[in-house]
């Protein structure tokens, strides 16, 4: 690091919109050759949008891009890679039944070909940055770090002096995760330039010499890590929020609704443990928080409660468990459901608002008699919610596609408030929804709450977690690391708990 | 719908390349399908309707020998000539409704090419007691005015059997049926007859290429092709086959394979590309052409053909081929063999044991 | 439900569109080749006659069956290919069943349908056991059941057949099972068949099935989307099993109108390539009760009409094979645009007129 300061990458002033969101707004980032840059932000902060201009993939609306001094112009991956800018993928692209040495060379016949002479280039690479990968082994016999390490391998083959990674260590287990900083530094000792995208904050301190922060489409500030704190981090990530939703006096009851034991989880195509020994407890009228940086089990303590997905343990509704019931009997049971992805999970984007009114309570009333759907039911029910809920809507054959964000979600939340629910299960019940509606939302789960619903809220709005919780747990790599008391803590003390930098007393 | 969209296109896909390759066949017969009358001097008033069965003329095998008793007909007698042909999947109805028109037309007489014509000649002949109807290949139907014209397929392969035997080197031959149904079932019990008369220890191998109701068998030169080189691969030297268009493959492995193949339907020999006339040991000729022709003529002549005609090796209505002069050598013993079977000494079986 | 006169104008818009497109396509092709395209034209679209009338109405009614049975799969993104095979083996187990004549009259005649659904169903069902407990693709497990199919009823037909005959079948059903049909069309030597009923039946079983009992929801939302489906509970398994049941059950129903009306048993000229022919009317019909009646009326009246092309205008009749693929193909491009064009269009309009509610709110404040 005491070589004059040739920078790499420099990215200055870039924005880029997409309909109705903007994903970048005057970025800056300037990469210097040969050290590890690491892009740090919350989900959503705009880092992947990023990293895909940056590579080629999507074009900026503004700003420029500058490579070893040169401004660029990329049209697509392939003028970033002759640029000497590779990517790898958080998923990895590699044919499962072919060699190291085939998944290198597919599509880059041209460079070696495909026979003795890649083989020694692979062999060479292998060699020269420590990473131990036989060209002739099949894809299909390598562990999750291999892999990874093959897919360096074929950007590197590609010629790469600039290497983007895209959340490289959220597939791996901690051993792998050193490893794979070994062979970061080892590039790094060789010259090369390694872009790092994360929001593992003791992870980017342990390996970054810079640490650009993101947050809401904006880099915040670039800073040395020899002199920052996780914590510090932590409350550039958050910043300052919207103003909070008011807390008010406890509902809690000290009956207990849902009963969630040493529920675990393994990922059925990787091995890796998605939930490990889970277990708390939701009284009636008590709404918990479960914070977490996305992808460290919120999503499949969601689905294994719900019954989408099978776990190990435990879990009883009031006195009945209900462990091996399927989701439909669940959402009898009167377990309401907002999901995370309201496209995905929640609604029928081609239906009428009447019929995805009836979609999870399709085997209630008012939505059939006998084996027959209750049109007359269903709409009457739909106009009531539509009411209630301040849908707006032009019609309840109107379809769901035609709904802004927020009104979609408010006839999700007035679905799952329908029908005397005891459990609520809200993931994100906020996410993307305009001001007004968020404001409705709140409103709708606290009253929900008075009246002795309990909640499961998983937010990563932490002043939302904060204002509507009446306690929290952390969640971190699939385990409860520990709870916060709401009446007390900050958004940055929370925040910082979430990055597993420690939790305060 | 995306899924859908795409599988529309393929669907389609498929679909258009069937059609366009069915109508780059029939676009060279265009002349002949209309009405048409053969170019000799003489004049007649008789109009013959013919419906082929699927493939139609220009299938290079049965339906062309139709045509080419149609043809001899036209250009001796003068008569006028209608033709239509069936297509794959299509209703009953529809061969009805081709018969139907035939007969509505004025054609008389008229003659359906082909078994699958079967219930619809039954159907139609009621309806027009006055018109003389012929089909090819079925005796189902015992109307007065209908004609069955039927071959001794058993017979003439019997010879080809026989030619086989003793033809084969390695003493195993082989049967290529173009699709399993009893008419070709025939065909293999005369050829196995032929072939144990000669050596009882034979040994033959019997493949079909499709079971119905997929009658592709009978057009699909790369089946023909992968069941001989089965065949010839196991030991086998010669190969018959009864698989009309598929026959092609056929010659094409005895050719690869250094081995003998034998047709079927007409004299193969004559209308084989050069290089694979040296692999054509013979042909079991299956007169159609004559069978339309005489039907054609005694109704010329004003007593039509009743009730079911056979065509036998006795009639000369099957036979075996000597282009190219390969059973040369065998002749004699095949024309004993021709003769016991006339003279009754020899009864051939018609199935398969 | 309200009645959108432009959305309707807009979906019939599309089909006609495509008709009027294959036509001039197909008009190119014959035109290249030679052919007299006036002629082919004048023969198609000719005023068809009373035996013909008749045999569009047979044909369409077996159309509209196999195309049911496509569709009930399609509305769940489950492609059963598999409606050709079957149709046959159940045909051929009914035809079986029929002449056997088991029971008296028509009772033979109601005994076989439902032979024929439940073989139709089982088989079907092979291929959704396949799907759901080894992740079998239902397109290739369908499409190896065919063939399958093929040779085990040639394999049982040669078994049962009465031998002697090069048109080998079944033994003909009783002439008490056998269906004379109704004599509607005035001066048709022909009748309709009576089974063209179960075209009519199937149809409204397939309408209140899918649009108003609870079975039906699940099985839409599961082909909208299936995620969101599972989300609200529908064991998506237990729905592509069922589905694939009730696709084979009515795939079995197919042959009935034929097997009872026309041909009297199972034989080596027992129609083929229905099922194929189905997923295209199908397709051409949006899935939709009523569209699918109009395409497969559509078929069989190409159909019909061009089997006297060879004789009237000396064109293969394989011309109207290159016209439906052009109709389908086109028309279900011409859906996608529409699609497109009506979902931005709904999205602005709702945005519209909530501006202009919102407005009327503010002006007398």
């Amino acid at each position: 690091m005491s070589e004059p300061d040739l920078i790499a990458v420099r990215l200055t002033d870039i924005g880029k919109r997409f309909p109705g969101v903007i994903a970048n707004d005057q970025v800056n980032v300037t990469v210097r050759r040969g050290t590890v840059h690491a892009v740090v932000g919350e989900n959503g902060a705009g880092k992947s949008t990023l990293m895909k201009i940056l590579y080629g993939v999507q074009k900026p609306d503004s700003g420029t891009i500058e490579v070893d001094g040169q401004e660029m112009s990329f049209h697509s991956p392939s003028d970033a890679i002759a640029a000497g800018i590779g990517m790898v993928f958080q998923h990895f692209m590699l044919a499962d039944n072919l060699t190291v040495l085939e998944n290198v060379v597919l599509g880059a016949e041209k460079l070696y070909g495909s026979g003795d002479r890649a083989r020694t280039r692979i062999r060479e690479l292998s060699s020269a940055y420590g990473f131990d990968v036989d060209p002739d082994r099949l894809v299909e016999d390598l562990g999750v770090g291999d892999r990874q390490r093959v897919e360096i391998l074929k950007v590197l083959y590609r010629g790469a002096r600039t290497i983007i990674l895209d959340e490289p260590t959220a597939v791996l287990v901690p051993q792998e995760v050193d490893e794979l900083f070994e062979n970061l530094r080892g590039l790094k000792a060789e010259g090369l330039t390694v872009l790092f995208i994360s929001h593992k904050l003791d992870e980017v301190l342990a390996v970054a010499d810079d640490v650009t922060v993101i947050r809401r489409g904006r880099t915040v500030t670039t800073v040395d890590p020899k002199h920052t704190t996780a914590r510090q981090l932590a409350e550039l990530m958050v910043g300052s929020e919207l103003p909070s939703p008011s807390t008010e006096t406890s509902t809690v009851t000290d009956v207990v609704q849902l009963s969630v034991r040493d529920l675990s989880l393994t990922d059925p195509l990787g091995g890796r443990d998605l939930l490990t020994d889970v277990s708390f407890d939701i009284h009636r009228g008590e709404v918990l928080g479960i914070a977490g940086v996305e992808g460290n089990g919120q999503a499949e303590l969601v689905e294994a409660i719900m019954g989408m997905r099978k776990a190990t343990g435990t879990v009883a509704l009031g006195d009945v468990d209900i462990s091996a019931w399927s989701t439909a009997r669940r959402r009898e049971a009167g377990v309401g459901y907002i999901p995370e992805d309201r496209h995905r999970h929640g609604l029928l984007l081609d239906a009428p608002l009447w019929e995805n009114r009836m979609l999870g309570h399709q085997t209630q009333e008012p939505n059939r008699t006998g084996p027959f759907v209750d049109r007359r039911g269903a709409r009457n029910d739909t106009d009531r919610i539509v009411a209630a809920y301040d849908v707006r809507t032009p019609s309840i054959d109107t379809t769901a596609r035609a709904l802004s964000g927020g009104n979609q979600q408010k006839l999700i939340v007035g679905r799952e408030m329908s029908g005397n629910p005891v459990l609520l299960i809200a993931a994100h019940p906020t996410r993307g929804v305009d001001v007004g509606a968020q404001a409705a939302i709140w409103d709708h789960i606290k009253t929900a709450r008075r009246e002795g619903l309990a909640v499961l809220l998983i937010s990563a709005d932490l002043d939302e977690l904060i204002g509507l919780s009446d306690s929290i747990q952390v969640m971190l790599r699939g385990r409860l690391v520990g709870s916060v008391d709401p009446q007390t803590v900050t958004p940055e003390q929370l925040g910082s708990a979430m990055t597993g930098a420690g939790v305060p007393a | 719908m995306r899924r859908s969209t795409k599988f529309a296109a393929a669907l389609t896909a498929g679909i258009l390349s069937l059609a366009l390759t069915a109508c780059g066949g029939s676009s060279d017969d265009n002349g002949s399908a209309k009405e048409s009358t053969g170019s000799s001097g003489a004049k007649s008033d008789i109009k013959v309707g013919l419906a082929y069965d699927i493939g139609g003329r220009g299938d290079q095998s049965f339906n062309d020998m139709a045509a080419a008793g149609l043809d001899k007909a036209k250009s001796e007698f003068g008569v006028k000539a209608s033709e239509s042909e069936a297509t794959p999947d299509e209703a009953e109805s529809a061969k009805e409704d081709r018969l139907i028109q035939l007969a509505d037309g004025g054609y008389n007489p008229v003659i359906a090419i082909g078994f699958a014509y079967s219930e619809a000649v039954g159907k139609v002949a009621k309806q027009f007691p006055d018109t003389n109807f012929a089909i090819v290949d079925d005796t189902a139907n015992t109307d007065a005015n209908v004609t069955n014209l039927v071959f001794a397929e058993e017979q003439g392969s019997f010879l080809v059997g026989a030619a086989a035997a003793l033809k084969s080197k390695t003493g195993d031959i082989g049967f290529v049926g173009g699709v399993n149904v009893p008419l070709i079932n025939k065909f293999e019990a005369g050829y196995d007859a032929g072939a144990k008369a000669v050596n009882p220890n034979i040994k033959i191998e019997s493949a079909y290429l499709t079971q119905p109701p997929d009658f592709t068998g009978f057009n699909d030169p790369g089946k023909g092709k992968t069941a001989a080189e089965g065949q010839f691969d196991g030991g086998a030297d010669v190969v018959y086959h009864a698989a009309g268009g598929s026959g092609l493959g056929v010659f094409q492995a005895a050719k690869a394979a250094k081995g003998l193949a034998i047709g079927v339907d007409s004299d193969q020999y004559l209308t084989a590309a050069p290089d694979l006339q040296p692999s054509i040991l013979t042909s079991m000729i299956k007169h159609v052409d004559v069978a339309v022709y005489n039907f054609i003529k005694s109704f010329k002549d004003g007593d039509p053909l009743t009730g079911t005609v056979t065509f036998d090796l006795k009639s000369g209505g099957v036979d075996y081929s000597t282009s190219g002069g390969q059973v040369d050598d065998i002749k004699s013993k095949l024309d004993d063999f021709k003769k016991q079977i006339i003279d009754g000494t020899i009864t051939v079986p018609t199935t398969v044991k | 439900m309200t009645f959108d006169p432009r959305k309707a104008g807009l979906t019939l818009a599309a089909p006609l569109l495509a008709i009027v497109f294959a036509v001039l396509v197909t008009s190119i092709v014959l035109a290249a080749a030679g052919d007299p395209v006036g002629t082919v034209w004048q023969t198609i679209f000719t005023q068809p006659r009373p035996r013909n009338v008749v045999n569009i109405i047979n044909a369409a009614s077996v159309l509209y069956l196999s195309a049911l049975a496509a569709a009930v799969g399609f509305r769940m993104n489950l492609f059963n290919i598999g409606v050709d095979g079957q149709y046959r083996i159940a045909a051929f187990a009914a035809a079986y069943v029929a002449g056997e004549a088991w029971m008296p009259g028509k009772l033979n005649v109601l005994f076989s349908i439902l032979v024929a659904v439940v073989v139709g169903a089982l088989w079907a069902g092979i291929a959704g056991l396949l799907k759901v407990t080894r992740g079998v693709s239902e397109v290739i497990s369908t499409i190896m059941l065919n063939s399958i199919a093929t040779a085990l009823v040639a394999y049982f037909l040669r078994q049962v057949a009465e031998k002697g005959s090069n048109n080998i079948h079944t033994t003909t059903i009783p002439a008490s099972s056998q269906l004379a049909g109704f004599k509607l069309v005035g001066d048709a030597p022909n009748a309709i068949y009576t089974l063209s009923v179960l075209a009519v039946l199937a149809g409204i079983f397939y309408w209140l099935l899918l649009n108003r009992t609870v079975f039906g929801f699940n099985l839409r939302a599961t082909g909208m989307s299936e995620s969101a489906a599972v989300a609200s509970g529908v064991s998506v398994k237990k729905m592509v099993v069922v589905s694939m049941l009730i696709s084979g059950g009515v795939a079995g129903l197919i042959g009935m109108p034929l097997l009872f009306g026309d041909a009297y048993n199972y034989g080596l000229t027992f129609q083929t390539g229905l099922g194929f022919a189905g997923i295209a009317v199908a397709l051409l019909g949006r899935n939709h009760p009523v569209g699918i009646a109009l395409a497969a009326l559509l078929f069989a009246f190409l159909n019909e009409q061009s089997n006297s092309l060879q004789l009237k205008a000396g064109v293969s009749n394989d011309i109207v094979n290159i016209m439906q693929g052009v109709i389908v193909l086109s028309v279900v491009i011409a859906y996608e645009v529409v699609r497109r064009y009506n979902n931005a269009a709904e999205q602005r309009r709702v945005a519209a007129q909530l501006a202009a509610s919102r407005q009327a709110e503010e002006v007398p404040a």
